[in-house]
């Protein structure tokens, strides 16, 4: 089987048909094909047997969790990396206020993806795995360990943003989309894609990222202790960064694990191409709310 | 209207898809229909910026990722400019620079 990381349809046949159908769709200038063509294949167009070959060589790899992080390190860490992680190396206030409106939107959809991983799978290292993760993003356990979402409310709070004005904000249009599309992928595919697509994105605050080959962190770590944010904005960032680690780990290796048992490497591939796509737009939207925020939208 | 986009899209120089669009009087190339809504936006704020009636041409550097620094010329008067958009063509900013 394979999937169209674009639209998602499912062929049951080979890569050669997918790349049957970018190149079928390309011809009927449909947009997002076209797009995802050139930021994953190249923009120079070339003959059917050549995109083919493009495709199988994209594809192929021995280690779907090395595949994952490579891709994603080259879209969000690649040079240059995504505007928000550049923004993010020394945070002006702007930045941390659109970020703790529209991560809000996005936790309470990540327990829920979670939620409906676990609701498809029998799998108890699974469960287990997606339990802790809501309790940690979500629950926290006493006051002692808040949740993730708590010391993002609290970092919103230190900037002036109370909780109410979080909980009564809507999503930003790509936030919204975003959520949408997470919500589906891992409501109405295997648990295995649903963690693909979800749990790849723990990359992004990974610590171990610049192994990988990135060339920055998703924030300079002296900033948590130069004064330069809030101590609640250094509290929740200091966590995520921490946590992201072991999350982000323990999830590639399920999902290596389970692709493999379930032969379905290529389906988690394309979901995780999608996830990375709506993932970008959702970074621009927490910048975009940012600047809403402060009032600096041009 | 000229861009440095020779080979093929008018805004991103790709050469997959084939669309094209009327903008201001002139029939240009673009690969799909998003490139050419960012085109036709961009064009319209320059014009609204400075007050021109017509662009004779547009250099554009830059990708979909990092944003696009450019340079429209009428004549010999120029106007830069940086702009950036989400993935379904929304600009994201739009400043002169």
């Amino acid at each position: 089987m394979t999937r169209c990381p674009v639209c998602l349809v499912q062929m049951n046949d080979t890569i050669a048909r997918l790349s049957d159908h970018f190149y079928a769709l390309q011809l009927k200038n449909n947009a997002d094909h076209i797009m995802w063509l050139n930021r994953y294949i190249g923009k120079q167009r070339f003959g059917q047997d050549e995109l083919e070959l493009k495709f199988e060589k994209f594809f192929r790899t021995a280690s779907l969790k090395e595949w994952i992080i490579s891709n994603f390190v080259r879209k969000f860490y690649g040079d240059p990396p995504h505007m928000f992680i550049l923004e993010m190396q020394h945070p002006k206030e702007y930045v941390l206020k659109g970020y703790a409106m529209e991560h809000h939107h996005f936790l309470k959809q990540w327990v829920r993806s979670c939620a409906s991983i676990i609701s498809n799978t029998d799998m108890e290292d699974v469960q287990a795995f997606e339990i802790e993760n809501i309790v940690s993003e979500w629950y926290g356990a006493g006051d002692s360990r808040p949740s993730h979402h708590e010391l993002l409310l609290r970092m919103g709070e230190s900037l002036g943003v109370s909780r109410d004005a979080i909980y009564k904000s809507e999503p930003l249009p790509a936030t919204k989309r975003a959520v949408e599309a997470w919500s589906m992928m891992s409501r109405d595919f295997t648990f295995v894609e649903g963690m693909a697509a979800m749990h790849s994105l723990e990359l992004v605050a990974s610590r171990n990222i610049r192994k990988y080959g990135a060339t920055m962190g998703y924030f300079d770590p002296v900033i948590l202790e130069d004064g330069s944010i809030t101590e609640e904005a250094a509290n929740f960032l200091g966590e995520g960064y921490n946590a992201d680690v072991a999350h982000s780990e323990t999830a590639l290796d399920l999902i290596e694990k389970y692709s493999k048992e379930m032969r379905n490497t290529q389906d988690c591939q394309a979901v995780f191409l999608k996830s990375i796509e709506v993932f970008d737009d959702y970074l621009n939207a927490r910048l975009e709310r940012g600047m809403m925020l402060e009032d600096k939208q041009q | 209207m000229k861009t440095n986009n020779s080979e093929g899209c008018a805004l991103c120089n790709a050469t997959w898809g084939e669309y094209w669009r009327e903008i201001d009087g002139e029939n240009m190339p673009f690969c799909c229909n998003i490139c050419a809504d960012i085109f036709q936006e961009m064009v319209r704020r320059v014009k609204e910026n400075t007050g021109w009636d017509k662009i004779d041409y547009i250099n554009l550097e830059g990708n979909y990722s990092k944003g696009r620094n450019c340079t429209a010329t009428n004549g010999d008067r120029k106007y830069s400019y940086y702009f950036r958009t989400y993935s379904d063509g929304k600009f994201i900013t739009f400043e002169e620079r």
